[in-house]
């Protein structure tokens, strides 16, 4: 246990406070459920409510919003009031920013945070860009599924749309994905990179970057192949493409069996298969099969495949299944 | 019994020799709910009693200190408390909900809207809370809370939040996101002040939303400019940003619905979303054996209580927009270990088993899983998710003839406000459909799968500000 530092002298006893008068928080109702605050929390509070009320915006303001928005980061009325507070004053950004940098850290799961960094960065601009992808890869490194960060580095990106911010994304994604391959956030990212986010310098050559990516893709399936991520990645490049699931049958083949004795020795980059761990036959892959056969309208070969999940391979799906084959039937 | 086939089938999630941190906490996750699997001899129940007193508890003694956070979500704890009390079958008594009517009143901000306590600013977020809440405790007249809403000045609240691109922020300066749209469309329906107005261009943001893996995010992103002006508002490309989550989904989703009396006629502009993306991705969510049927909120992430509500409630949205397994189903009765009567796409009994055997606290209160503590949040979720796999609530034409027949012409836009009347209240659960684990004394409440209200509070809140009266069930209904 670390020693807390006592709580700072309350609001009420500060005589550079003494000019305002905390405001309380309910007039006439007796709440239900009523949260059991700190004494510090309740000080700083009626102060904030006080402030907010009359309209101040000032330094010892933002101190105030800082002390409130550090016991209670969910508060965005103390985070909205800060915002106004900092562009009433003309506050020095870089300031703002240096303090986010550390409150970001330590309150990484809520929005406030990340939506406050966002205000700040769409005011200084372009040049706090750069910097800021630097500071979310940090945050990445110890929060890998982190949704707010993740949407933050999206947005980023989309919002500046600059080239020079685009430039190193597939490298980061790459060691986000080397470091867990199951990182759905990591593949939503380059989905997001890569198809819904314009055509940048050097990728106009469309066929090409749709290979580049089934290569990938493939490449991952194959050191791990019952892995969700990167198979619904697999489905939506082919959507999102155009192309027929079928394109892949020969690489899909391949993971619904159960696993061969020995290795092929000739290594094929279009169809990878399945290293030495793999636990075969793969649900996913029994489930590609079956959508490649219904696309082919071999609904017979279908409902194969989709009565073994529904009977053995995926069973808590089994409503699914059925209902996959009856929809199958009925057209 | 059921409890069999789960013992019987369960294998963990394949690692392919190729462990990373996602298959390492998988693994864990697992390994502790092993512990909580039901057995054939001990059917599970629902300790409705420890879970009552822990909500009591909440209420009398107050919220420990480590709820300070949601200081700016009172009217949330409020909501969270009094609907699992409605799910379980609990009502209150006067004095307690004229406590909770002066509390969410003083929550109303002067502007519009509702803040997260008492002079705090207004947002979306508690707005869907304190209205819902009002929804359980409320009444019409003096001093029962719904007509101090102030409903003119929400609108203009509302107004003043929304973006070129048909979307919403949550509060000002505040983000945009999904949930705060769902929030928005459920208040503006149940007080009658939905306007094509209001929802222009929302459900092609709703759309954009929706994500390759079928599901939906946060939010999407319409600019590619840094300056955000309408004119650079584009058509193409809308990237969802953040991948598909469960939250979200509910939230999109429902919206969706919600959205339906007013999308466009004409192909050429009307929004779409992929549908059988989205059922593939809502039942994907769902844990295998090992995991306990469980939902999850994310590819590859944990089994958590609270998406049991979430996507396991997303199930009963389907049908309003036009998935309706039974339509396709075939006649051959499989030899399954329970009459089947269930038509739903997802397994209702592993859910309720994950709920009911890894859900509950033992000391009350239910919880995201083992060994974590119980909270209001997931106390709400688990016991709604509960109901979602008990009851099927399903949009009935008998039902709508009922409350179409009743209906009397007040206001304006008479025909799209029947429409969105008709089209909330028609939901209803066809005898000896619901499928209770455990035995009758497990039932909780069924809940509207849009609002997660019971039906009889919405019937009553609607009734009120749309001047209607509620015409009496002649089938039994829940
Ligand atoms: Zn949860």
């Amino acid at each position: 246990m670390t020693d807390k530092p006592p709580p700072p002298t309350p609001y009420s006893e500060r005589p550079e406070w003494s000019d305002v008068t905390p405001l309380a928080q309910y007039e006439k109702a007796n709440p239900l459920a009523p949260i059991l605050y700190t004494e510090e929390y309740k000080d700083a509070t009626g102060y904030l409510r006080a402030v907010v009320q009359s309209g101040e915006k000032s330094e010892r303001v933002l101190q105030l919003t800082e002390h409130v928005i550090r016991l209670n980061p969910a508060h965005y009325s103390a985070w909205q009031y800060r915002y106004e507070t900092v562009v009433a004053l003309d506050w020095p950004l870089d300031v703002e920013m240096t303090l986010m940098d550390e409150l970001a850290d330590k309150f990484l799961k809520t929005y406030q945070v990340w939506h406050h960094r966002r205000l700040l960065i769409m005011c200084i601009g372009l040049s706090a860009a750069g910097r800021e992808l630097g500071y979310i890869k940090q945050i990445l490194a110890q929060d890998e599924k982190n949704y707010h960060t993740w949407s933050h580095r999206q947005w980023l990106l989309a919002f500046f749309n600059d080239e020079g911010l685009w430039a190193g994304e597939l490298d980061f994604i790459d060691t986000m994905v080397n470091r867990d391959l199951r990182n759905n956030s990591a593949w939503h990212h380059r989905f997001f990179v890569v198809f819904q986010s314009g055509v940048r310098e050097g990728e106009e050559d469309r066929e090409r970057i749709v290979r580049r990516e089934l290569v990938y893709v493939k490449q991952h399936i194959s050191l791990a192949p019952n892995n969700a991520s990167a198979w619904n990645y697999l489905r939506g490049l082919l959507d999102f493409n155009k192309l027929p699931l079928a394109t892949i049958t020969p690489f899909v083949k391949l993971y619904t069996a159960p696993l061969p004795a020995a290795a092929k020795d000739i290594v094929d980059v279009d169809n990878p298969p399945p290293g030495q761990g793999a636990e075969l036959p793969c649900v996913a892959a029994v489930e590609f099969l079956a959508d490649i056969r219904e696309e082919e309208r071999n609904v017979d070969e279908a409902e194969t495949l989709w009565r073994s999940l529904a009977d053995e391979l995926d069973t808590i799906r089994k409503k699914y299944w059925e209902y996959r084959i009856a929809q199958a039937r009925s057209v | 019994m059921a409890a069999t086939t789960i013992t019987t089938t369960m294998h963990p999630v394949p690692v392919d020799a190729f462990p990373t941190l996602t298959s390492t906490t998988q693994a864990e996750t697992e390994k502790v709910l092993r512990e909580h699997m039901p057995t054939a001899d001990k059917p599970p129940t629902l300790q409705k009693n420890p879970h009552l007193q822990f909500l009591i508890r909440n209420f009398t003694q107050g919220m420990p200190s480590r709820y300070m956070s949601y200081d700016a979500s009172q009217p949330w704890l409020l909501f969270w408390t009094l609907q699992a009390f409605s799910v379980l079958q609990i009502g209150m008594d006067p004095d307690t909900k004229q406590r909770a009517i002066d509390m969410l009143l003083e929550c109303q901000h002067p502007d519009g809207g509702f803040g997260g306590g008492p002079k705090q600013a207004p947002h979306l977020l508690p707005t869907y809370a304190a209205v819902c809440a009002l929804a359980i405790v409320g009444r019409p007249g003096q001093n029962g809370g719904w007509d101090s809403i102030d409903r003119k000045k929400m609108y203009n609240f509302f107004m003043s939040l929304k973006q070129p691109d048909g979307s919403f922020l949550v509060s000002q300066h505040s983000e945009v996101d999904t949930r705060g749209i769902y929030c928005l469309l459920v208040v503006a329906t149940l007080l009658d002040i939905i306007t094509p107005e209001l929802v222009e261009g929302t459900a092609h943001f709703i759309a954009s939303c929706q994500t390759y893996e079928g599901g939906f995010s946060s939010t999407s992103q319409p600019y590619y400019s840094a300056d955000p002006s309408p004119a650079n508002l584009l058509p193409f490309p809308r990237p969802a940003l953040g991948e598909a989550h469960g939250g979200y989904t509910f939230c999109g989703l429902a919206s969706w619905v919600m959205l339906q009396p007013f999308l466009p006629s004409t192909s050429t502009t009307k929004p779409s979303i992929d549908k059988n993306k989205l059922v593939r991705w809502l039942v994907q969510m769902q844990g295998v054996q090992a995991e306990m049927g469980g939902f999850k909120g994310r590819t590859n992430k944990l089994v958590d209580g609270c998406y049991s509500w979430w996507v396991g409630g997303a199930f009963g949205l389907l049908d309003s927009i036009g998935i309706n397994p039974t339509s396709v189903a075939t006649p051959e009765a499989d030899g399954a270990d329970w009459v089947d009567v269930d038509d739903s796409l997802f397994n209702r009994k592993a859910l309720q088993e994950y709920i009911l055997c890894a859900g509950q606290h033992p000391a009350g209160g239910l919880r995201d899983k083992p060994p974590k503590h119980a909270d209001a949040y997931h106390t709400l979720y688990c016991l709604s998710g509960l109901s979602a796999a008990q009851h099927k609530l399903s949009p009935s034409s008998s039902r709508r003839k009922q409350l179409a027949d009743a209906w009397v012409q007040v206001g304006d836009n008479m025909e799209l406000r029947q429409r969105i009347f008709l089209d909330s209240l028609c939901y209803s659960e066809e005898e000896g459909t619901d499928t209770v684990v455990g035995g009758a004394a497990n039932r909780v409440n069924a809940t509207h799968p849009i609002f997660n209200l019971t039906v009889t509070h919405t019937e009553a809140i609607m009734g009120h500000f749309y001047g209607q009266t509620i015409p009496q069930k002649t089938t039994r209904l829940s």
